[in-house]
């Protein structure tokens, strides 16, 4: 089978035979290429936005605690705190003081995070704010840090050196931006504006006794699931997040997407799938004299098989190595206009992160065998009605 | 050498239309013979030539050739068979066009994939012989009638087959090609092949080199 | 369904190759009824051509099988990030009943393809095709073999449930387990070791003594004694703890993907072995893999005794 000698004098006739075919090689070719390159594109982009998302991920609190009723998020006592730390296993439970404020100027929300000076921040990047900044410098107006895409919205929107927040009673509150900062990825911190608490509490009438929600910290990662357990028993009308529900529902999003995309994909294939079967089957004249006069010199119907298979790797494996390589410049080196912003659906800013260069065989074995060995199921019956021709008719 | 044996053909176009190309054929060729066989268009003579060269197969009878049935073989045993012992001239050269002199010569050579040294020396003997070195590399297409008709004659003998078989092979000719062609079958002959040659140009008939005329109409011989 | 860009490949190969069998399993009816080599009819012209095409098929589908069968391992393993409770393709494959049947329905269809194909080999090597109707005939059931894969396939990748947390290799490939390889553990290793070494010995002594009846015999019961002792033995020294006996883990990137190698090794080692029943010469072929899994599989107690001084 495999391990007979393989012919290489086959295997010269077929890429000769490909080129001596320009037109139609060449057409089925690009064709192939621009199939392989949309699938590849959307397994490349995708891969690099679950690695960078997964990257943010591992910063996030182990546990988030929200209290949620019928669907809808409400505000967390934070008197829940207390109880929560005294559940076995937890290290450390932190009330949050955040939300979504909409610009209608630029029409994007940005994030707004409320610290408190004297506590010990959930995360490092907030706490390197905090040691750097004193939010009560001013008495009368408050100060906030934002992030770079946020600083580029506002600064297009003629708010240089502050923003009015409109608050929910329609009154405005002026907060003078005090700097900008970078934090761990890119992703995180485009959208993101860091207050005082009181300030955001004041922007969105949220009451001292309130907060967003409650990050938890658990010594023993294997027993988060537990703990999550344990609050939830405890804290009926609250929903609680493990980092693990994250990964899963982040691997989720995009297959979700990406299966979408790929169902559109199968339509294409199937259609090129039925191009190819027919160009196959319409074999010219010539194209069957040339097998006819080969089988009368002696060519068996394996060896024109096994030409014909050649002619079907050759060109379909060619075309999917440069379908996978455009993919690559343009994902990475062009960091793909258009087709990511189907993928990077933010409520928020679109932020300008790069993609992360991932490159593993999984995804190109998953693209290979989407293109490749349907390619070639589509040649199988029409390179056989060809080897299999009654040699005497032809060449009458 | 080669024995038909009650050969019948039968072409089946469709069910209710059937062609009977040979009936009850026998036939004897020694070898080293050179035998003409002789009929109109649609008589059977190229029939029986894809008989001999086992490209189809009787609907009944048996074709001997070499002491050997070769009449119902299997496809890779048919033509590992042809590649052996057959070398064919078709009416019309049947030479693929868009490939070089060389490139047709070698095609029977494929399939046996043998050493590059052992292809390229049979290659170099046969173009020598037939006169066609000098176009090697040129794509056939723009060989002359001529010159064309020695690729195919080299084609045909570069696996120095024990017959050679003919199928009209003056048929697109003028005389001086024709009488070209006639010259080579005489030293082909002199090599000691086998030679079948189905024709009805008479140039052919009453040639002293040749040994047994076969006359033959409507699948039958006469 | 969980239809992640993985199985919905999957999916999609296995439909293309249903229809192709399809093809090939019609064919083959008209085969194995109706062949006779020695009539000259239209109707047997005709079938002769098309056995081209069943046989082109049924290889077309066996060399898909092969590389499919590691991307189907692949997707187990990352299967094993969205599934609760699964470190590894081992979860996956017990998170539902179909699992385990369907591997070793895989596996199987691999040695049944490769069979399949060795007997094509011999049949058209021979003039008078002697194997023929033979071969087609075996192909119906064969093609009821792999359309069971399939089903079963579907099935599973159906049944997966992201909410229900399944047990992880350690629990599983335990000794306190309740499954069938628990079984194995009651044995004492010795007797276990024993039989697979001696196996092997015999097998060499089958090839000096160019028998191939038992050499055949013997394969089938090393392939049998080989995974056994790589659960129960050898595992927890390319792992090097002694609690961790899955034979899924091997195949992750963390031990160097060694497990493609060593079920390679033995895969072909088997087959070839198996399969020399029919072809004398497979047996230098098997020996040869076979000799070279014994021996990767048993340099791992060795350089791990070398190292630390004990066994574990």
């Amino acid at each position: 089978m495999i391990k007979d000698k393989i012919n290489i004098y086959l295997v010269e006739y077929a890429i000769n035979s490909i080129l001596r075919q320009k037109y139609k090689s060449l057409f089925i070719v690009v064709v192939f290429t621009f199939l392989t390159f949309l699938l590849s594109s959307m397994f490349f982009i995708t891969n690099s936005i679950k690695y960078e998302l997964n990257s943010t991920r591992k910063a996030l609190p182990q546990i988030i605690v929200q209290k949620q009723i019928g669907g809808k998020n409400y505000d967390i006592d934070i008197n829940r705190v207390d109880k929560i730390l005294n559940i076995a296993g937890v290290e450390d439970a932190i009330s949050r003081v955040w939300g979504y404020y909409y610009f209608d100027n630029a029409r994007v929300n940005f994030t707004l995070v409320g610290v408190n000076q004297f506590e010990n921040q959930y995360k490092n990047s907030l706490q390197k704010i905090v040691d750097k900044t004193d939010f009560d410098k001013d008495e009368n107006t408050p100060i906030m840090v934002v992030g770079k895409g946020v600083k580029k919205v506002l600064s297009q929107n003629y708010y240089k050196e502050y923003l009015n927040f409109i608050k929910p009673d329609g009154k405005l509150l002026k907060v003078s931006i005090d700097g900008i900062f970078d934090a761990d990825t890119k992703l995180e911190s485009n959208d993101m504006i860091v207050m005082s608490e009181d300030t955001l509490r004041e922007i969105f009438d949220m009451p001292s006794d309130k907060a967003t929600d409650i990050v938890v910290k658990v010594s023993n990662p294997k027993e988060v699931q537990t703990v999550a357990l344990k609050i939830k028993q405890l804290y009926p009308d609250s929903r609680v997040i493990t980092n693990d529900d994250l990964k899963v529902s982040y691997e989720n999003i995009f297959d979700y997407k990406g299966g979408v995309f790929l169902a559109l994909f199968i339509v294409s294939l199937f259609t090129f799938f039925m191009i190819v079967y027919d160009k196959a089957s319409g074999l010219s004249g010539e194209q069957k004299k040339e097998i006819g006069i080969l089988k009368a010199i002696g060519w068996s119907v394996d060896d024109v098989l096994k030409v014909k298979f050649y002619e079907g790797f050759i060109i379909s494996f060619f075309a999917y190595i440069n379908g996978v390589i455009l993919s690559l410049i343009f994902v990475h080196i062009l960091q793909a206009p258009l087709l990511r912003d189907i993928f990077v659906g933010y409520r928020g800013l679109k932020p300008a992160f790069e993609l992360p260069f991932i490159l593993d065989i999984q995804t190109l074995s998953l693209v290979f065998f989407l293109s490749v060995p349907i390619y070639i199921s589509a040649t199988i019956i029409p390179s056989w009605r060809v080897a299999t021709l009654e040699t005497d008719e032809v060449i009458r | 050498m080669i024995y038909l044996k009650d050969i019948t053909k039968v072409y089946e176009i469709n069910k209710n239309n059937k062609v009977v190309a040979l009936q009850n054929i026998n036939l004897d060729i020694d070898e080293g013979e050179l035998v003409v066989l002789r009929g109109a268009s649609g008589s059977g003579k190229s029939t029986i030539l894809s008989l001999i060269a086992s490209l189809s197969k009787p609907t009944s009878g048996e074709v001997i050739v070499d002491e050997k049935r070769i009449s119902k073989l299997p496809d890779s045993f048919a033509s590992k068979y042809r590649q052996e012992n057959i070398g064919f001239i078709f009416q019309k050269y049947n030479l693929i066009p868009t490939l070089s002199v060389t490139e047709n010569i070698l095609l029977p050579l494929i399939p046996l994939n043998p050493d590059e040294k052992v292809a390229k020396k049979k290659l170099d003997e046969v173009m020598a012989r037939f006169d066609i070195s000098h176009k090697a590399s040129q794509l056939v297409k723009s060989l002359s009638g001529g010159e064309q008709q020695r690729v195919a004659i080299a084609r045909a003998n570069i696996n120095n087959p024990k017959i050679i078989i003919a199928d009209e092979p003056t048929a697109n000719l003028d005389e001086k090609l024709s009488l070209n062609f006639i010259e080579i079958l005489k030293q082909m002959k002199e090599l000691g092949k086998t030679i079948v040659v189905a024709t009805h140009d008479p140039l052919f008939f009453n040639l002293d080199f040749v040994d047994k005329e076969i006359k033959i109409h409507k699948g039958k011989l006469l | 369904m969980l239809l992640t860009p993985e199985i919905l490949t999957i999916l999609i190969l296995d439909t293309l190759f249903v229809f192709f069998a399809s093809i090939s399993f019609i064919l083959s009816i008209k085969i194995s009824l109706k062949w006779d080599l020695n009539s000259t009819s239209q109707a047997q012209y005709k079938l002769e051509r098309e056995s081209f095409l069943a046989s082109t098929i049924i290889k077309y589908i066996f060399m898909l099988k092969i590389p499919l069968f590691l991307f189907f391992i692949f997707t187990l393993n990352k299967l094993a990030i969205v599934i609760p409770g699964a470190m590894c393709g081992a979860g996956v494959v017990n998170a539902t009943v179909y699992g385990n049947y369907l591997l070793v329905l895989k596996v199987l269809n691999l040695y049944i393809f490769a069979s399949w194909l060795t007997l094509h080999l011999n049949d058209i090597k021979q003039e008078n095709q002697p194997y023929t109707k033979l071969k087609f005939t075996l192909f119906i059931f064969v093609f009821f073999l792999l359309m069971s894969e399939i089903y079963i396939e579907w099935l599973m990748f159906n049944a997966i449930d992201i909410n229900k947390i399944v047990d992880c290799c350690g629990t599983l490939y335990s000794s306190g387990a309740n499954s069938y390889i628990s079984e194995f553990f009651k044995i004492d290793t010795s007797v276990l070791l024993t039989i697979f070494y001696g196996t092997f010995s015999f097998i060499i002594a089958s090839y000096l003594l160019k028998n191939r009846y038992t050499f055949s015999i013997l394969n089938l019961v090393f392939m049998l004694i080989s995974i056994i002792t790589l659960i129960i033995f050898f595992g927890i020294y390319i792992y090097e703890l002694p609690t961790h006996h899955c034979p899924f883990c091997l195949l992750q990137k963390d031990y160097y993907y060694i497990g493609y190698f060593l079920y390679t090794f033995l895969y072909l080692g088997t087959f070839y072995g198996i399969s020399s029943l029919f072809n004398q010469q497979n047996m230098k072929k098997s020996l040869f893999f076979n000799t070279l899994y014994m021996v990767i599989v048993s340099c791992y107690p060795i350089f791990y005794y070398l190292k630390n001084g004990v066994f574990l």
